[in-house]
């Protein structure tokens, strides 16, 4: 059996006094690479942040590498990748090796300077998402996709085993989308990580990743197989007159790196 | 006017006053345009002005008791950064409210100080204006010694507060404490401003903390040469407002502000016609 990477028993949720999430109940396991999705407002990004203890829950648990959210403290183990990337002020000074290398500060290296091995690191992350050639460039006068990459490079320079993305690809463009997830299933693939990522393109979900959870106040967990039916999923999150036409060969068409 | 002439400045690099300015002004440069730097990006530069503020009735304090006025300054901007702190935490004000609340108090304490106690003017007068080329052995002593620990802070926490300052939420889930590292930057803030006090003055302090920095970000550098220009920029001003005003005997604060604001138009124009 693999390792449980989160664990959430009857999770509730409130924000502003309403229900965001009922209910929840679900693990996830190491390696699974787990699309996010529902309708707007259904509580995607609300379940994602109280996964990281950063929005408090109403009652029940959620345990993230067996230990209890409320008491875990094993941050260098988990990476997350705001909503906010995209709209980084241009005007920040900061090139992306050190936005990047930021990745790198924790609480064990407190107020010392990055050694040897951190530098390595960044500079080995920076290869993987393949901005080696604009390390020196400023990280404001780089487009959305080249951001994107930059913010992921930075989570993933920590060498997470688990990583969170809320809408990494929104306002990017198509192929710089595929480039991107192409990235994310070699990061799951080559490493094992885990990756849990919110998005709203669901023929990415389907051809890219293993699981997919469907939050739309109930959350509910399915694995992808050819099987199944994608609007047997989404139907109870989206409405029963909701149409999702999917064909799994299409993936092949889709993503040319296949 | 004074019949010197820049012809001079050799020979005025003999005499200890003037030794004493240029390395307290230098130091408070360094430690102002590091520290202006974070304040500029985290958009809170106005609590720079606010803790000057309060640092004004600490002076007066100082003055009336007959303990060194730096010191008490040191204290009373301390207390108010700490005040600014806990109201926002609190949510008894928002950041801005906050700062001019504990602005109002502090400056309030040291007019209604001035009124009771006569005699202290001028001496009020050089701490509100700045007095740099008549600052002494035991005020460099003091300026070296809050220099060293601002500069050593930034110098030590110069990649956690870059994170927080970048993404406040982001560093809290790295693990970096944020919380107290935000308040220790902010007592730094006091640190600097007071250690600041003798060079350019309470009321344009504000100027040696944000121009810098301000000039250095219109270069669209890396933040590591970010800062290194915001240093160059900050002891160019502090630099040349000391020696213009030794030979032509005008307002050291006032020739700081007017080189610190040309710099920044200068790269501005610069900027714009590249």
């Amino acid at each position: 059996m693999k390792e449980k990477i989160i664990e959430v028993r009857d999770l509730n949720v409130n924000r502003s006094g309403t229900v965001v999430i009922k209910d929840a109940n679900f693990s996830v396991e190491k390696g699974d690479f787990i699309g996010v999705v529902g309708p707007n407002g259904g509580g995607k990004t609300t379940l994602l942040l109280s996964l990281l203890g950063t929005i408090p829950k109403a009652s029940g648990t959620i345990k993230l590498f067996g230990q209890n959210i409320d008491s875990f403290n094993e941050w260098e183990r988990v990476a997350y990748v705001s909503q906010n990337a995209i709209n980084f002020d241009e005007h920040f000074p900061m090139s992306v090796r050190e936005l990047v290398a930021l990745g790198r500060a924790n609480r064990s290296n407190l107020g010392r300077r990055l050694n040897k091995e951190d530098w390595e690191a960044v500079d080995e992350s920076m290869e993987f998402m393949g901005l080696t050639a604009i390390a020196n460039k400023r990280v404001g006068n780089l487009s959305g996709g080249q951001k994107q990459r930059v913010f992921v490079a930075k989570a993933l320079v920590r060498n997470p085993e688990v990583i969170f993305l809320d809408e990494p690809t929104a306002g990017v463009d198509a192929s710089t989308q595929e480039r991107f997830y192409q990235k994310l299933s070699d990061l799951n693939a080559r490493k094992g990580t885990t990756i849990l990522i919110v998005s709203h393109d669901l023929a990415v979900v389907f051809c890219r990743m293993s699981k997919v959870i469907c939050v739309s106040r109930d959350v509910n967990i399915s694995s992808i197989t050819g099987e199944v039916d994608p609007n047997d999923i989404l139907r109870p999150a989206y409405g029963e007159h909701f149409h999702f036409v999917f064909h799994k060969h299409e993936c092949q068409g889709v993503f040319d790196d296949d | 006017m004074t019949d010197l002439t820049l012809l001079d400045i050799p020979r005025l690099l003999g005499y200890q006053f003037f030794q004493y300015a240029l390395i307290g002004g230098m130091v408070a440069a360094l430690a102002c345009s590091l520290v202006g730097l974070f304040l500029i990006l985290r958009k809170e530069a106005m609590i720079g002005d606010g803790i000057a503020h309060t640092a004004f009735g600490g002076i007066a304090i100082g003055l009336y008791l007959g303990i060194y006025p730096l010191v008490t300054a040191l204290v009373v901007s301390v207390v108010s950064v700490l005040a600014i702190s806990y109201m926002r935490k609190k949510g008894l004000a928002q950041s801005d409210s906050a700062i001019a609340v504990v602005l109002a108090l502090g400056f309030s304490t040291g007019l209604i100080i001035i009124s009771l106690a006569d005699g202290f003017n001028v001496e009020l007068f050089s701490y509100l204006f700045g007095s740099i080329l008549t600052i002494d052995s035991s005020d460099l002593l003091v300026v070296a010694a809050l220099g060293i620990i601002s500069i050593t802070f930034i110098g030590l926490f110069n990649k956690e507060l870059l994170s927080i300052t970048f993404d406040e939420d982001a560093s809290r889930l790295m693990g970096i404490p944020v919380g107290p590292l935000s308040t220790a930057f902010n007592i730094l803030v006091a640190v600097t401003i007071v250690l600041s006090i003798k060079v350019i003055g309470i009321i344009l302090v504000t100027a040696l903390l944000v121009l810098p920095g301000l000039t250095a970000l219109q270069l669209d550098l890396s933040f590591r040469y970010t800062s290194v220009s915001s240093v160059c920029f900050g002891i160019a001003s502090v630099v040349i407002g000391i020696m213009f005003s030794a030979i032509y005997d005008v307002a050291t604060a006032g020739v700081i502000v007017f080189t610190s604001v040309g710099l920044f138009l200068f790269v501005a124009i610069y900027r714009r016609l590249e």
